[in-house]
């Protein structure tokens, strides 16, 4: 859905590293690279960057629309 | 005892405990994970909330978001003398979210959340807490306690705390060829060899014990011998930001001395055992 603000397993917050890992990535940077300069040592954090799926950014799209039009009816 | 810091890097330390038993060890550890004390924010009072996430799944994303804890000026909510659920302003502080996304997409940071008290905030201000689409909107508060992390995860100050026996890595030269197997497979680098064609041990505090090099060296016995130190630890504690990690440790140190001498009152008590007179 959206970034957990921990990690599952140790509980180090890295939420805050999100916006910045992708951004590298998506410029053709390796992943562990970014990773590393951020400071993300063990594998239980760097999973949860690695394998995070930003699904709440599909989801704000329909319903972005269907308030607007809801708010503009009122 | 003997204590000797190896490093320590903003929220993170390492440091040798020497002359300690494993039980001490893991008690301080214990300790520290579960009984030191720290901010987070424990209820919310939701006002307004039409987001994609639900209110009990924001909630639990503001639980975990660190907090700068203050441990002198806040009391724990079942020590404090209100014993009101809601606590008083020396048992809670106050947050106040309240954002709305106009005409575009908005994504809701950390440093959105106002405290009431500045010395309570969030660690960092960029955390994502959700994004809102146009017309969303969010208002809130949350009242943040101390809490321990046996209750939850969410008030445990520390994301890591590890002890290890101390390496102990030796090599019988009466016997060594040099042959250079074990340098090769070491996979932490701790072996090397010197000019002469000598197997050295150079960083010695780097083996994990893995005996890697035990096994692979052609010699029986093998001439290289490992083993882990049982009265020597390395600890390596890494705070969440809640708490400088020196002042975690000092924390757990005064828990472990309080939690000893209740111990030692209730076995009195319990046997029936008269108080030791001061004087002796
Ligand atoms: S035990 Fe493992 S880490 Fe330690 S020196 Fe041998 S190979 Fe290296
Ligand atoms: S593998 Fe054994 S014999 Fe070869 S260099 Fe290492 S300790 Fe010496
Ligand atoms: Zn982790
Ligand atoms: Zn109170």
């Amino acid at each position: 859905m959206i970034i957990p603000i921990r990690c599952f397993t140790c509980g180090k917050l890295i939420g805050d590293k999100w916006e910045e890992f992708i951004k590298r990535v998506k410029n053709g940077e390796p992943a562990g690279k970014v990773l590393d300069d951020l400071g993300i040592k063990r594998y239980c954090c760097r999973r949860m960057l690695l394998s995070h799926v930003e699904i709440i950014d599909d989801l704000i799209k329909f319903y972005g629309k269907r308030d607007v039009k809801n708010e503009n009816r009122r | 005892m003997k204590v000797q810091i190896l490093e320590k890097n903003g929220d993170s330390i390492r440091f040798i405990i020497d002359g300690i038993t494993t039980s001490l060890a893991n008690t301080l550890r214990r300790i520290i994970l579960s009984e030191v004390p720290c901010m987070a924010i424990d209820d919310v009072m939701i006002i307004e909330n039409n987001s994609v996430l639900h209110d009990e799944i924001l909630a639990l994303r503001l639980g975990l978001i660190p907090l700068k804890t203050d441990l002198d000026s806040y009391n724990l909510p079942e020590e404090c003398e209100c014993k009101s659920e809601l606590g008083c302003p020396l048992c809670r502080a106050v947050l106040i979210l309240d954002v709305k996304a106009e005409s575009e997409e908005k994504v809701v940071y950390s440093k959105d959340l106002i405290p009431e008290d500045p010395k309570i905030a969030p660690v960092s201000d960029k955390i994502p807490i959700v994004k809102l689409a146009p017309g969303q909107k969010i208002r809130l508060e949350a009242y943040a306690r101390l809490g321990k992390g046996k209750d939850h995860a969410k008030w445990q100050p520390v994301s890591a705390c590890t002890y290890r026996y101390m390496p102990e890595v030796s090599i019988d030269y009466e016997r060594c060829d040099g042959c250079g197997e074990c340098v090769n497979i070491c996979p932490r680098k701790v072996l090397d060899k010197s000019n002469d064609g000598k197997v050295e041990v150079r960083n010695m505090l780097e083996c994990i014990l893995c005996r890697d090099c035990m096994n692979v060296c052609p010699k029986d016995p093998p001439a290289i011998n490992v083993n882990g130190n049982k009265e020597s630890f390395i600890f390596y504690v890494e705070s969440t930001g809640v708490l400088p990690v020196e002042r975690i440790i000092s924390e757990a140190l005064k828990i472990y001395d309080k939690k000893c001498l209740e111990f030692l009152e209730e076995i009195s008590v319990n046997l029936n055992v008269p108080k030791k007179d001061e004087n002796n």
